[in-house]
């Protein structure tokens, strides 16, 4: 196969990109790029909904544009965050980590029934998390979903929509299955040789996603839908919450993973050069799949019910956090210095001039990194316990998550997806240079946008709210006014929402274009130093998981039974809001009285037939 | 090493006439990144700053930011 | 011109960072700038900049920024 790519790759001429033309994903995997093509299609659609409804509230709250109710802002941003962050970052993990697994193990997935059997699994669970939330804006249908991204109780639900994503996590499950299926085959047929990088990325995101998904799952399960089917009549909002976090934490590595698999395998290939460190990559990802989950607490510095020592434990443990991140950094950095010095650049920082800026690709995935070391700063300030109460609830925090998932994610996913999708539909990128602006404009768009929520934050405005505004208060503002603080907000995120138009417009060109030979060769970096210079014991996935665990019981078995000894399993009996689904149960009990009559009355009926037959 | 390793050590060497192609090939030994040095001590510098800064304005200054003259924030004036 | 197409483009990105950064920043060390003075000299930046790279014209650089659509 190697040769094949040699002799494609001497075909062309005018290419601009360092990579050489060759065998596509698809001429290589067909029936899996159809897979990871439909779960990249789902994601986009997720993310051109979940952009549309952030366009909608920024011009809402900063009240430039009030097309609606304020109660329905509430119905908005619970679509913006759902869409967006768990179907859109989601749809596109399940499709890069597939990409990676059977590439870098080189073999096709198991059974492809069954890797379409989970991605339809995923599909069903994020429709009926969607129907749910979309029934919010009529008042026709009696269906709400207007519990934010967070879902706190009291506020609650229809039963939809935690079905909804139970059934989508479960599809994550299989996901999750269907990759260690193909590596255990390809153990066997392979055995004593290293886990290939990206494979290895896949597998220690994926026990990770394992371990953390088991919060959200009981929350939802044993609490959180039985209540809103009214089968329990109230709930403990503090040990949900708890819960809720204990999963709510490290989904951010779970959408974060993917990226700096990008930045890995792909940013070093692009720049020119190799990936700086394969151990080192390693070392990342264990550290991420040991530290992500015994940390949820540092969300909950402000929630009374937990103690000030479990809190200090999360922030330590979120202190250890920063270290991957740092070593991501050096690593990913190093890597791209390797190739621009590789392409001739020179000096202490002229050689940043030896990047292929020109490349979508390479430029978005850059532009994301950098934004992410602000982000970075942002998120140091986050998890101090004493700083955050400063931020916690502010607008702050939506500026420093614009920066990390709105950015250092979803910029990188995007530049990726004009790698992708010329290698999933063997189509030349429709137009280079618009794909540029592109990533250019959601850069610059989220400098206005980040920046002007960061600044807010520190002056007190509250996220979470149609109308920060108040009657008898001022915001005593800075440097300059709330009203510019506004004006900034708005500007970025109409140069966002432009962006996401110019995106679309790039995907569509490509999509709709014709087959071409000048698609690069399927394939991701080669490594400076590679496995064999690291330690065997990096690949020992089960010692890494229950280190994990072990680490998840110390972190949260003290602090889940100090919550259930002061508020009950079921807590205080809370009221639930909105009250409409006293209505649903109302409903289920009218059926289920109507069911006991008929019941009844057929059985009367039977007997009297019974009885007249006998006599 | 897997078959797809080897084919991105080929990658590396096929070129073709191209216009970014890489015009020298450093190895694990000759390569030292001194810009990433850099880069990480800029970025080191920075962090450090803000955050002597943040606990002068946040805990010396009692405000939740630099309102006016920095010289207030953090009680030089 | 001095730098490609592309390179003026990421340029002046990072221009819009410093620009929005700015007068927060002159305003710690009492340069207290109106929000039009600052939209001024962001205007003049920025042309400064494109002034920059598109002159001397030599146009024997190829770049690519007529798309290969």
């Amino acid at each position: 196969m190697s040769d094949a790519t040699v002799n494609d790759a001497a075909k062309t001429t005018e290419s601009t990109t360092s990579e050489p033309l060759g065998e596509t994903y698809l001429d290589k995997f067909p029936a899996e790029a159809k897979v990871v093509r439909s779960a990249l299609y789902s994601s986009f659609l997720a993310l051109a909904l979940g952009g549309l409804f952030g366009v909608i509230q920024t011009l809402h709250r900063t009240d430039f544009l009030r097309i609606m109710e304020s109660e329905t802002y509430y119905t908005v941003l619970t679509a913006h965050g759902v869409f967006l962050v768990i179907a859109f970052t989601i749809f596109f993990l399940v499709g890069v980590f597939t990409w990676a697994v059977t590439t870098s193990l080189d073999r096709e997935v198991e059974d492809i029934r069954f890797t379409w059997a989970w991605l339809g699994t995923m599909t069903a669970g994020a429709a009926m998390a969607a129907a749910a939330i979309l029934a919010g804006f009529t008042d026709s249908l009696d269906m709400s979903a207007d519990v934010l991204f967070t879902f706190y109780a009291p506020m609650q639900a229809h039963p939809l929509f935690y079905l909804g994503l139970t059934v989508f996590v479960v599809g994550t499950w299989m996901a999750g299955a269907d990759w260690f299926r193909s590596w255990f085959a390809w153990k066997k047929e392979n055995p004593g040789e290293r886990i290939p990088l990206p494979t290895f990325m896949v597998l220690t995101t994926m026990i990770m996603w394992y371990v953390a998904t088991l919060g959200v799952a009981t929350a939802i399960l044993a609490f959180l839908l039985p209540w809103s089917l009214g089968l329990i009549d109230s709930v403990n909002p503090t040990l949900t919450r708890t819960l809720f976090w204990f999963f709510g934490h490290p989904v951010v590595y779970f959408w974060l993973m993917p990226a700096y698999m990008m930045w890995y395998v792909l940013l070093p290939k692009l720049s020119g050069g190799k990936l700086f460190s394969d151990p080192l990559a390693r070392v990342v990802f264990v550290l991420f799949l040991l530290l992500s989950t015994p940390v949820g607490i540092h969300h909950q510095y402000l929630d009374p019910g937990i103690s000030e020592g479990f809190k200090f434990i999360a922030m330590t443990n979120t202190m250890f956090l920063l270290l991957p991140s740092l070593l991501t950094a050096f690593t990913v950095v190093a890597s791209m210095e390797h190739g621009a010095r590789q392409r001739g650049g020179t000096g202490r920082i002229g050689w940043l001039k030896a990047l292929p800026w020109r490349d979508p690709v390479f430029a978005g995935m850059a532009l994301a990194g950098l934004m992410f070391a602000a982000g970075g700063f942002s998120g140091m300030i986050n998890a101090g316990m004493n700083i955050n109460y400063l931020v916690h609830n502010t607008l702050w925090v939506p500026g420093h998550f614009h920066l990390t998932v709105g950015t250092a994610v979803a910029l990188t996913f995007m530049a990726a997806s004009y790698w992708f999708i010329p290698q999933l539909t063997g189509k030349k990128l429709w137009n280079r240079p618009v794909a540029l602006v592109q990533v250019v404009l959601w850069f610059v768009g989220m400098t206005f946008m980040a920046n002007a929520m960061h600044r807010a934050g520190l002056l007190g405005m509250p996220r979470r709210t149609a109308e920060p505004q108040y009657d008898g208060f001022e915001y005593e503002a800075g440097v300059g006014s709330v009203a510019e603080l506004d004006a900034q907000i708005a500007l970025g995120g109409i140069i966002l929402t432009l962006s996401l138009v110019l995106f679309f417009a790039v995907i569509i060109g490509t999509v709709l274009g014709s087959r071409s030979d000048e698609v690069p060769a399927n394939g991701y970096a080669d490594t400076l130093s590679g496995p064999e210079d690291s330690p065997k014991i990096l690949d020992n996935l089960k010692l890494w998981f229950g280190l994990a665990v072990v680490l998840v019981i110390i972190a949260y078995t003290f602090p889940l039974l100090s919550i259930i000894e002061r508020g009950g399993l079921f807590g205080p009996d809370i009221t639930a809001f909105p009250q409409s689904i006293d209505i649903v149960s109302m409903a289920w009990l009218t059926v289920e009285q109507y069911a006991t009559d008929t019941f009844t009355s057929a059985t009367e009926v039977a007997q009297a037939t019974i009885d007249g037959v006998l006599r | 090493m897997s078959s797809a390793t080897e084919q991105n050590q080929a990658d590396q060497g096929a070129g073709g006439p191209q216009l970014d192609h890489p015009v020298r090939e450093i190895g694990h030994d000759e390569y030292d990144p001194i810009g990433t040095l850099t880069l990480i001590m800029l970025y080191f510098l920075l962090l450090a700053f803000l955050w002597v800064f943040m606990y002068f304005v946040e805990f010396l200054g009692n405000d939740p930011t630099v309102i006016g003259w920095i010289g207030t924030g953090v009680g030089m004036a | 011109m001095r730098i490609s197409t592309e390179g003026l483009l990421i340029v002046l990105a990072f221009t819009v960072v410093l620009v929005v950064e700015l007068r927060t920043v002159l305003a710690w060390f009492n340069l207290e700038l109106t929000v039009f003075e600052s939209l001024m000299f962001s205007v003049a930046l920025i042309v400064a900049i494109v002034v920059w790279a598109l002159f001397p014209q030599d146009g024997s650089r190829d770049t690519d920024a007529s798309g290969s659509s």
